[in-house]
């Protein structure tokens, strides 16, 4: 195959100048001069009856154009076809504290809030639980009335003959480990821009959003309108991680006030908005049992589940589901026993978060995995290479790997970090710990069934020689853009510079299932590569004519078409074109990617999810330092080596690493959300502990490149594999440097120390014993 | 939400500040903004006139005499920490100094303000529909303290890194109010009440820090949970010189813990004795017994006691070392 990527290569983000430069322009940045300004009234309670709600003196307010309520949309919204629970506007009732109710479009700012505190409101409170057990418990009043219990989902599986595995087992060890709600905090604020031009009955919304045809199709199922009159355009966009992959119900607010005055509502969310739209990890209680044999093969597994979901069902029932589906493909593990259970509370609704549903579950099977390595005097590398996949292989939830670095993975970053000479040997306080995680090229069968294929790109040619690759992907910041660029021109053996990308813009582009899953490259990158093939046969059709010779001895290398080796001179690019314009006009070519049935996931209930074409692998160590005085942990360094297939962009696979390490680091060290009675405690950024430069170690990123036979040039997703490894490895290294596990994430000082104290109080009672 | 309208004036001198707070009871100073805008912006401290102190001069000077150094309280932190005296004679403030924040807020922060800086909690720092939904609090707008419901007074805690780097150095500082100058010891600028911490007159303000011109050898730590931006959860300052091998003089301050910043007692009792384990943990004890963290941050209370006790014990060791 001509057309494949050379290796190494390192090219900045197309759009990165314009991103450094500060010229983009993000959705809050669009032209609002003309724009009537939206505001959002927030439930103040956690559970109640709407008993009241009287907009009409909010109505009345000078510069005030426009007031919706629930009553403006009898629909309900939610990213799951088979879960829609959710009003953009609560309607009877509310089911967390920040749940919108009502809201205003008015000439100001200043003039919005006014209107905002003229809203009569009486809520009749209702009894509220705020963790999975209060929900759960006997006589809880329902957040749902048709969801017994306040479950949204239960999953039971099980795989293999689990009591034989760990019959099989020399050592077997039960672990509860909880892992606190995060948030993705992404830099960009929400905010969109929503037009409705009442003569032509047509809504124009730029927005902040990762899936742009999800929000597509729910505008116009809340608005009653049809597809057909909403174009849906992503500016550029500040991070997603997630958090966008829903339609959001400001987005679907906006819309509505849009319309309901017939002009242009910007609305910006603040910071703590923000927070309270939340859609992201979940609180994870987990309750884990392995079974190991005395060489450190694992016989089985059993792993329980409590997912504190928040008010709505939102993204639940995949991450439940995720959280289960993601204990396989990694390790060759003969017996699995999943039980999950999505609990509805009254706190903001989770959602997807980059890692989804992987993260607290890797997080407890690889420290509960060190702690047996460490109870049966093995290392921590040895067990993981103990069990070991071989690719090509079928999970026994049916996943397929057809591509498996991580054998090399951990035998780089043990080589680099010095493992083996330095494990259990560094001074008081410092240790070392690594841990293994993998993740999806994107879910092998989207939420939204259509039957269509899983990507569209499209190419056009025209008399300026200029090649525009048009794009329903979302580039939130990942380099999707760029991935596109490079595949078109690597297959066409142009340069870069030759290649514009148009993205996200549903009047111009194809219908794309956006930033999830991390399916743009391993899809997208696939349909563009198919794309730019075609576009190829159509020009070296027409070079040939041109060069007098037969279509397939010609090759387009440095946009010059020439005969083989044959030492002809050959044509430009640019006359090539010409020649194809004769016969065409315009061209314009359709690429596609369809993932094949037998990568779809297993026939059992909820086996799609975790399906993929290919998942990536990776292996961390990292290094700390424990400041038994204040608890403080320092990470020190981190190596880490991912299994991408190929990095069709080095310099952006890279950077993608780096950041899910970090993101891992986060969750890890000090991000958690907290709440008082369901009033978040932890909405701003001040509050919300991402970490700063401060605390941001040294990352040696190494790349493995395990070729997958399916992806595009041999690619693999590169932006999510790295994170889930990062906890527990911190937490293993802790463990390794002060003797201490803890069942908590995320590892802050005072969790810290109060191990600590534990460990001293423990020490002190048997010394007296001893004495 | 949307900062409230106000005017601003831009007075050229001390006199004429305080003339225009004294004229307009709605009035608040403002220097950087960096703590006044943050909570203005949540519907707290809604002034009709911000009195900008930035332009004036007496404020920005800096002035070492055989007296002592005297520091205008509008000298910027980050200023304040690259001063080469401060790094040479007063560690402890340099250090402090550069703990605040990150770089944007140490541009635009000053002395005064980070030592009349609000006290905070994590019920007082929240947006109007925050603070609305829970009831309000005794701090603002409300009559009960959600820290201790029982009592009567307001636990919010003094954040500022720079007063306990001041008081271990026995710094005083310079009031101006309508009524004229007067100095005093830095630690009595404070009082225990989170709502009421500062004890100037609604006129005053603090114009100038002086320091000794002799002081021991110093240094400040911070325990926060991330390595800038955060606030400290406790926050230690020792002075300590050590000669023969016996302490001779020694004061620790402390700050994060109270409502006001806290000079350690019993300290005088370590004096003419070696730094020796007994004392270190005499030290540990001491700021055990004396702090009172309340429930105003998300990290525990008793975190914050045993992290203020472990900084100290360790600051005192470091200094009797070098």
């Amino acid at each position: 195959m001509s057309g494949q990527a050379r290796g190494g290569r390192r090219i900045p983000l197309i759009d990165g100048i314009e991103k450094v430069t500060g010229r983009a322009r993000y959705t809050a940045d669009l032209e609002r001069a003309d724009a009537l300004v939206g505001r959002i009234l927030r439930s103040p309670a956690s559970h109640g009856e709407i008993v009241r709600l009287d907009v009409s003196r909010a109505r009345a307010l000078e510069g005030v154009h426009a007031v919706v309520t629930g009553d403006d949309c009898r629909h309900t919204y939610g990213v799951l076809p088979v879960a829609m629970n959710e009003y953009p506007l609560a309607r009877e009732r509310v089911r967390y504290r920040g749940e919108p109710i009502a809201a205003v479009a008015a000439v100001d700012e200043k003039t919005a809030e006014r209107a905002l505190a003229l809203i009569e409101l009486e809520i009749r409170e209702l009894p509220a639980y705020y963790t999975a057990e209060a929900a759960r418990a006997p006589g809880a009043v329902l957040l749902h009335d048709n969801k017994a219990g306040n479950l949204e989902r239960e999953v039971h599986h099980v795989f293999g003959d689990v009591e034989a595995g760990f019959a099989a087992a020399d050592l077997v060890r039960e672990t509860r480990i909880s892992c606190a709600e995060v948030n993705h905090a992404q830099i960009e604020p929400h905010a969109c821009l929503a037009e409705f031009d009442p003569l032509a009955g047509r809504l124009t919304m730029q927005t902040v959003s990762q899936v742009g045809y999800y929000l597509h199709l729910m505008l116009a199922r809340c608005l009653e309108m049809d597809t057909a009159q909403i174009r849906m355009i992503k500016p550029f966009v500040g991070g997603g991680f997630g958090a966008r992959v829903e339609a959001l119900n400001f987005e679907i607010v906006t819309a509505l006030l849009a319309r309901a005055a017939g002009a242009r509502v910007m609305m910006r969310l603040t910071r703590e908005e923000t927070f309270l739209t939340h859609r992201a990890r979940p609180h994870t209680d987990l309750k884990l049992k392995l079974g190991l044999t005395r060489g450190g093969r694992i016989t089985a597994c059993q792993l329980e589940a409590v997912q504190r979901g928040g008010a709505y069902a939102g993204y639940g029932i995949v991450t439940i589901l995720y959280a289960g589906a993601l204990l396989q493909g990694l390790y060759d593990i003969p017996a699995i026993r999943y039980d999950g259970y999505r609990v509805y509370a009254n706190l903001p609704p989770c959602g997807a978060m980059r890692g989804h549903g992987g993260v607290n579950t890797r997080h407890a099977f690889e420290c509960l995995l060190d702690r047996m390595a460490r109870e049966l005097g093995l290392d921590p590398f040895a067990v993981r290479r103990g069990n070991l996949l071989q690719a090509p292989t079928r999970t026994l939830n049916d996943l397929t790997v057809n591509s498996y670095g991580l054998a090399e993975c951990l035998d780089k970053v043990e080589r680099a970090s010095g493992w083996r000479e330095r494990h259990g040997k560094l001074p008081p306080g410092k240790g070392l710990g690594m841990a293994c995680s993998h993740y999806v090229s994107g879910a092998a069968k989207p939420i939204h069934w259509t039957g269509e294929p899983h990507a569209v790109v499209n190419l056009r040619v025209d008399f300026d020689g200029g090649i525009t690759a048009l794009t329903g992907a979302a580039d939130i910041g990942q380099g999707s853009s760029t991935m596109v660029a490079i595949a078109v021109a690597e297959t066409l053996g142009v340069g870069l510079d030759r290649i514009r990308v148009i993205a996200g813009d549903s009047a111009l582009t194809p219908k794309d299932n956006g930033a999830y899953s991390s399916r743009i490259t391993f899809m997208v990158g696939n349909a563009a590569i198919d794309a730019a093939r075609r576009l190829r046969s159509v020009l070296v059709e027409a070079a040939a004519r041109k060069l007098e010779a037969r279509p397939e001895d010609v090759e387009c290398i440095g946009e010059e078409f020439r005969v083989g080796a044959s030492g002809q001179a050959g044509i430009p690019f640019a006359e090539a074109v010409k020649a194809a314009l004769v016969d065409h006009g315009p061209v314009t070519v359709s690429g596609s990617f369809t993932c094949p049935p037998d990568a779809q996931g297993g026939k059992h209930r909820g086996g799609a999810v975790g399906s993929t074409m290919g998942f990536s692998y990776a292996a961390q160590v990292v290094e700390v330092s424990v400041d038994e005085a204040t608890g403080l942990v320092t990470v020190d360094k981190v190596w880490v080596a991912l299994d991408c297939g190929h990095a069709i962009n080095a310099l952006a696979v890279e950077g993608q690493v780096e950041g899910s390490v970090w993101m891992g680091m986060g969750q890890a060290l000090c991000e958690e959300t907290r709440y008082i009675e369901g009033l978040p405690l932890h909405a701003s950024l001040l509050e919300y502990r991402v970490p700063t430069i401060a605390e941001s170690p040294p990352i040696e990123v190494h790349l493995v490149e395990s070729h997958d036979p399916n992806g595009p040039f041999g690619a693999k997703e590169a932006s999510e594999g790295a994170l889930a490894g990062f906890p527990p490895a911190l937490a293993n290294a802790i463990a390794n440097a002060i003797g201490i596990d803890i069942d908590e994430l995320p590892l802050t000082p005072d969790r810290v120390m109060e191990a600590i104290v534990e460990r001293r109080r423990r020490e002190r009672l048997e010394a007296r014993r001893a004495s | 939400m949307t900062l409230s309208d106000f005017a601003l004036v831009r007075p050229a001198d001390v006199e004429s500040a305080v003339a225009a707070r004294r004229d307009h009871p709605q009035s608040r100073y403002v220097a950087g903004g960096t703590d006044l805008l943050v909570n203005m912006r949540h519907g707290i401290d809604g002034a009709a006139q911000l009195i900008d102190l930035s332009g004036i001069e007496e404020l920005t000077c800096v002035k070492a005499t055989l007296a002592g150094l005297r520091i205008g309280a509008g000298v910027k932190l980050g200023a304040l920490a690259r001063l080469p005296l401060i790094a040479e004679r007063y560690r402890a403030v340099g250090e402090a100094a550069t703990a605040v924040a990150g770089p944007g807020h140490r541009a635009l922060g000053t002395v005064g303000g980070n030592l009349c800086l609000d006290t905070r909690c994590v019920y007082y720092n929240q947006s109007e529909w925050w603070r609305q939904a829970n009831g309000y609090c005794l701090k603002h707008r409300g009559d009960i303290c959600h820290v201790a419901p029982q009592g009567q007074r307001c636990h919010a805690a003094f954040t500022g890194d720079l007063a306990p780097a001041l008081l271990a150095l026995g710094a005083e500082v310079e009031i101006v109010g309508a009524a004229g100058r007067r100095r005093c010891p830095l630690a009595e600028l404070y009082v225990e009440d989170g709502r009421a911490h500062l004890a100037l007159a609604p006129d005053e303000l603090v114009a100038t820090v002086l320091l000794p011109p002799d002081p021991a050898p110093s240094a400040y730590g911070k325990v926060r949970v991330r390595g800038a931006i955060d606030y400290p959860l406790a926050g230690v300052a020792v002075a300590l010189s050590v000669a023969d091998g016996v302490a001779q003089r020694l004061r620790i301050a402390l700050t994060g813990t109270n409502s006001r910043p806290i000079v350690l007692a019993g300290t005088d009792a370590l004096i003419g004795r070696p730094v020796d384990e007994k004392a270190l943990h005499e030290i540990e004890r001491l700021v055990q017994k004396q702090v009172q963290p309340m429930r105003t941050t998300v990290a525990s209370a008793q975190y914050r006691r045993l992290a203020a006790a472990g900084l100290a014990r360790r600051l005192v060791a470091s200094l009797a070392a070098s």
